[in-house]
């Protein structure tokens, strides 16, 4: 059981989210879209909006410097685990708490607001649940570990990189707190749903346009 | 010089009834679906009023367009990278409310209702929510100055000050039919972030590919005529495309096919790419208008042909570009007029303005009126077609009350001597001709069949315009 959370689903995950979302990309990309409710409902998404959407970009960020970074790359540095962890309590903290309350406007603003029934499907709905559910373990984990007793640095980095080498180390996930397995959990879902869902939006930043001209024409 | 060719439209707002047959038809034919309920790719407003969507015009609000800053253009709504921070909230977006909710009626109610005392009543339930609502605006609420207090909040009369007074006896009203304008210099093309929207090479329609659109929905507000939509069920942009599968085959689009008062004219236009940026971005916008047209090209030039030919325009193009009732009205003529020139986007629907009832308290001893005595205001005129450059519509005007005293003695026998020393007769009679007996096949001239080569059309065959994995141009 443990090698198939640990090395199984990982890889399941990692292939829905590439060969998933290259598959919906090829077949069925006029579906592809923001599905921005900006349209339907303006006052909320004024505050909600950016305010997730900047918080996300914070964390995101945190998790590729606390995941892909090794801890000796950082002490290589000159910074020490425990200049790390305060620093991550408090920059990803303040992050944390943007991107919670900004999730929760959303999520106010969706199924509480008068059109926006409209624009919510069923996947949508699993799609919130399973991202809720990360976004909230991730903060409640930040907060609970906030002594640090925990480095995750030395079991959740090591495994994930592991992952990524092909020598998956399942060992190092046995016994970390439950609070961070079902944060694990909760993301390879999220990946597994990826190309199903809205999310795909994340994969189309379009940094092209920074570069093009601005009026386009097109031959045939 | 590069020369590429347009698909242009001239409306003729002297002859607009105000019939709305080419929104209906436009509607049936492109936006009768979910998701499309509350979009007119073709509206009519009544004009004073604040149009469809509410207020469209007023750019210190949606910010559509461009401006010139320090003499070079950028789209009013911003750089390109503050822009890019507008993706998760965009302030100058409009909502459905600006348009209208759309709505239909309980008709079951009336189908199966019961033998009652009382009739039974078919009530609103919105399109959006399926839920009962209250009608409260809709996409033509102003017509006829229906609107009532609506009418004195246009921006246009705003900006030509106190000069209008709606007086009873004085008030007046035009009609003002609208659809994607196809710019040289489109808006909503620069602003799209995913690349989606682009002009079409062989006859420049504004086109939104909906595989490529994300629904970063930046084109909405960026077009200062608000004419692309999002559509909230397939979250993608939409918008008018000139009727582009009947282009094709040499058909004018269905709203100027089916124009009840016969007053759109369609056809091509050449025109100089090279020159599109500089004639938009003339430092003097009531100088806007004359520069545009100084780019559009005489088809009948050997050297506008040669240079037409070398860029792959092929001879049914240069032919129907001779021959185009569009290049007659707006540039031989110079009676057809740009729709708001200072937004710089250099539309190519152009209007010919209406002429007008004489005013109440001259209208004693009037026959003919010149345009000072018209009702609708020349200042209000020149603000929405002229850049507030009052001249022009003056001129125009007065070319209009021209023809027609030359047509009354023609048909008189009188003597029409005095209209040689300013006009060509001959060019008032074609005047006459198409503004006035308007036949079909000289109000149009689309020439059919998008240019393709041996090569291309050998490939396209047995596609049945399917480019999809599978197709030939997978």
């Amino acid at each position: 059981m443990s090698e198939f959370i640990w090395v199984g689903l990982p890889y399941i995950a990692f292939t829905f989210l590439v060969i998933g979302s290259i598959v919906r990309y090829t077949v069925s990309e006029r579906t592809w879209t923001t599905k921005s409710s900006e349209f339907l409902e303006k006052k909320q998404l004024k505050i909600a909006g950016p305010l997730f959407h900047g918080a996300l970009f914070f964390v995101f960020l945190g998790h590729v410097g606390g995941v892909l970074v090794p801890q000796e790359v950082t002490e290589f540095f000159g910074v020490s685990e425990h200049q790390y962890h305060a620093m991550a309590l408090y920059i990803g903290g303040l992050a944390g708490i943007a991107l919670v309350v900004g999730f929760f406007l959303l999520m106010r603003r969706r199924f509480f607001s008068r059109y926006m029934k409209v624009n919510t499907s069923t996947m949508d709905v699993w799609l919130f649940l399973f991202l809720g559910l990360t976004i909230c373990t991730g903060f409640a984990a930040t907060m609970l570990n906030a002594d640090g007793a925990f480095n995750y640095r030395e079991y959740i980095g090591p495994w994930f990189r592991s992952l990524l080498y092909w020598h998956p180390q399942p060992a190092l996930m046995e016994h970390i707190p439950v609070i961070f397995k079902v944060h694990m959990l909760s993301w390879m879902i999220v990946c597994i749903i990826f190309p199903f869902t809205r999310l795909v939006h994340c994969l189309s930043i379009p940094f092209n346009y920074l570069r093009r001209s601005p009026v386009v024409y097109r031959k045939r | 010089m590069k020369i590429k060719a347009q698909i242009s439209m001239v409306m003729n707002l002297d002859k607009c009834i105000g019939c709305h047959t080419c929104s209906i038809t436009c509607k049936n034919t492109w936006t009768n679906r979910e998701g499309a309920e509350y979009m007119y790719f073709n509206n009519v407003e009544t004009k004073p009023g604040i149009g469809y969507p509410r207020n469209w015009e007023d750019q210190n609000r949606w910010k559509g367009g461009w401006v010139l800053k320090n003499g070079k253009l950028e789209l009013a709504t911003g750089s390109k990278a503050s822009r890019l921070l507008k993706l998760f909230y965009h302030p100058q977006q409009p909502e459905l409310k600006d348009y209208f909710e759309p709505w239909t009626y309980d008709y079951e109610t009336l189908i199966h209702s019961k033998r009652k005392n009382n009739q039974p009543v078919a009530r609103p339930r919105s399109l959006i929510t399926k839920e009962r609502m209250e009608v409260e605006w809709g996409p033509n609420w102003e017509d006829d100055l229906a609107g009532g207090d609506t009418a004195r909040a246009d921006i246009n009369l705003k900006n030509i000050g106190q000069e209008v007074a709606l007086d009873f006896h004085d008030i007046f009203m035009k009609y003002l039919p609208r659809l994607c304008n196809h710019c040289l210099n489109p808006a909503c093309v620069a602003a799209c972030p995913s690349g989606a929207m682009y002009k079409r090479d062989e006859d420049g329609v504004v086109l939104v590919n909906q595989d490529v659109c994300r629904g970063w929905r930046h084109c909405v507000p960026a077009c200062p005529y608000k004419k692309v939509y999002y559509n909230w069920k397939t979250n993608k942009a939409e918008k008018c495309v000139f009727c582009y599968p009947r282009l094709e085959n040499g058909l004018p689009m269905i709203c100027a096919d089916t124009c009840v008062g016969r007053m759109r004219y369609a056809g091509v236009l050449l025109y100089d790419m090279d020159r599109v940026q500089a004639a938009a971005a003339t430092p003097n916008k009531e100088d806007i208008y004359e520069n545009v047209l100084d780019i559009l090209l005489d088809p009948h030039d050997p050297a506008v042909i040669a240079a037409a030919r070398e860029e792959g325009i092929s001879e049914n193009w240069i032919k129907a570009a001779q021959e185009s009732p569009v290049y007659k009205m707006v540039k031989e003529w110079k009676i057809a007029l740009p729709l708001h020139a200072e937004y710089r986007t250099v539309p190519m629907v152009w209007y010919v303005p209406p002429m007008s009832p004489i005013l109440h308290q001259r209208a004693a001893g009037v026959n003919f009126p010149e345009s000072e005595e018209m009702r609708i205001p020349v200042a209000y005129l020149s603000q929405l077609l002229a850049a507030g450059n009052e001249a022009v519509i003056r001129r125009v005007l007065q070319t209009l009350i021209d023809l027609r005293r030359f047509m009354q003695k023609q048909t008189r026998g009188e003597s029409t001597d005095e209209f040689k020393e300013r006009y060509d007769t001959d060019q008032l009679m074609a005047m006459y001709r198409l503004l006035g007996v308007a036949k079909y096949r000289e109000r149009f001239r689309i020439p059919a069949g998008a240019p393709l080569s041996r090569e291309e059309k050998k490939e396209a065959q047995g596609c049945a315009g399917f480019n999809t994995c599978g197709g030939c141009h997978a």
